[in-house]
């Protein structure tokens, strides 16, 4: 929870594990990276068991990228596919029962502000479909309701991946699931209306087509709540199991659905707006600094 | 037996592209070499989805990608073995 109690005390770094020891040496701990270094340095993902090729990875691994500082940051999750990959994640993961991210990150986010008053931390909760506009949905919601400061982050595959293929209220009407054989029979929930209704600063939907726009989304969106308000990101996260995708064609897939109906699409309350035109002017006027 | 991906190091070394770098799901295992200036795999952590061979020769149009039977290919780098390394230039 801060670069001191992830640096290894004098003498004792060449006896911890060669993982660890390289996210010292080559980590992204102590400088913001970008996709365009991806390969060049160590991620802090390590080997787990989501299946081959499922973009919820590809997308988790971005998300990793784009958070603004690894070192301060807490992520909220629960049972469903990602954590299998976010529990791997040199970045403290919070395992929350189904059905209360919202509830924990809200404590915890509260907690972490009264006891480091001076450090910015951030909270981050990452889960499923089913997770959060299903079994965690009030908690989700009353989050959005009380402003809290975090963002939440829904790894949309349209589906109960990790327990065999039900259907969530993210699925689309009419889809026909392995544990759904009827098809399903209500319409697609709309998140984003609702968060937008209940007064999220900055909500985002996306698909992992384009790496740098993840990353820069979820920057954003973690560095609006620092500030702001809570904020949410739905993300297209295809599940190749479930939905019978060859995995030579996940990113194909990505691309045909962002394009028919999951494009990039971002709003701002006029707050998150403001602080956020204020932001990226401040930014460019540091950049502008170090040059000369 | 499965296979894994296997990137043709003159291919890539020719260009300037880091394209699959971006899209693989997995983490450290399309690590970038700058001194050779190419991309390699780690064949411990490929889980053969074969995702970098449609970015290779769809997206970045340079074909250096080729799934390649796991027992087929010699002195593979392995990330649990050797841990992460900035290039695999001998003397760096
Ligand atoms: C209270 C509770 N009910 C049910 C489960 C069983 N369960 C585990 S994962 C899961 C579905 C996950 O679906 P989603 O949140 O969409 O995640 P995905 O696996 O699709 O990523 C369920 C129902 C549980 N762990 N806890
Ligand atoms: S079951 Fe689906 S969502 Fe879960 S890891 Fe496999 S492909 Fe990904
Ligand atoms: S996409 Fe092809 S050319 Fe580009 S870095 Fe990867 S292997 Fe090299
Ligand atoms: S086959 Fe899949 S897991 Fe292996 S290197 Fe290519 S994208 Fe990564
Ligand atoms: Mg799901």
């Amino acid at each position: 929870m801060s670069l001191k109690t992830i640096n290894a005390a004098p003498g004792f770094q060449d006896y911890l594990p060669k993982e660890y020891q390289d996210l010292l040496e080559d980590g992204p701990f102590f400088k913001q990276r970008k996709v365009s270094e991806l390969g060049s340095f160590k991620e802090v993902i390590e080997e787990h068991p989501m299946c081959s090729g499922c973009a919820m990875t590809l997308f988790i691994r971005l998300v990793y990228l784009g958070l603004p500082s690894l070192e301060h940051t807490v992520i909220c999750g629960t049972a469903g596919c990602g954590r299998l990959a976010i529990s791997q994640g040199a970045v403290p993961f919070i395992y929350g029962n189904y059905g209360d991210t919202n509830a924990v990150a809200s404590g915890l986010k509260r907690g972490l502000d009264i006891r480091f008053p001076d450090t910015p931390k951030d909270v981050v909760v990452m889960a499923g479909d089913g997770g959060l506009a299903d079994i965690g949905f009030h908690g989700v919601m009353h989050s959005w309701f009380r402003k809290e400061k975090f963002t939440t982050i829904m790894l949309d595959n349209e589906v109960y991946g990790n327990t065999g293929g039900q259907d969530s209220g993210m699925t689309q009407k009419g889809m026909v699931m392995k544990m759904a054989p009827t098809g399903k029979k209500f319409e697609k929930m709309d998140m984003l209306g609702l968060a937008k209704t209940a007064g999220v600063a900055y909500t985002a939907r996306i698909a992992p087509t384009n790496p740098t726009r993840v990353a820069n989304t979820v920057r954003k969106a973690v560095l609006i709540a620092r500030e702001v308000g809570p904020t949410f990101i739905q993300a297209y996260t295809s599940c190749n199991i479930e939905y019978a995708i060859p995995t030579p064609k996940v990113m194909d897939d990505a691309r045909d659905v962002e394009k028919d109906r999951y494009g990039f699409v971002e709003y701002f309350s006029d707050d998150a707006k403001a602080y956020w035109e204020e932001s990226e002017k401040e930014r460019k006027r540091l950049r502008k600094a170090e040059k000369k | 037996m499965y296979s894994v991906a296997d990137i043709d190091v003159e291919i890539c070394g020719a260009t300037k592209c880091r394209l699959c770098t971006q899209f693989c799901p997995e983490g450290n295992t399309i690590l970038y070499d700058e001194i050779r200036g190419t991309a390699y795999v780690a064949v411990d952590r490929c889980k053969g989805c074969e995702i970098c061979v449609g970015i290779c020769d769809d997206l970045a149009k340079h074909h250096a990608i080729k799934m390649v039977p796991i027992d087929q290919i010699k002195e593979g780098f392995e990330i649990s073995k050797i841990g992460f390394k900035r290039t695999l230039v001998e003397s760096e």
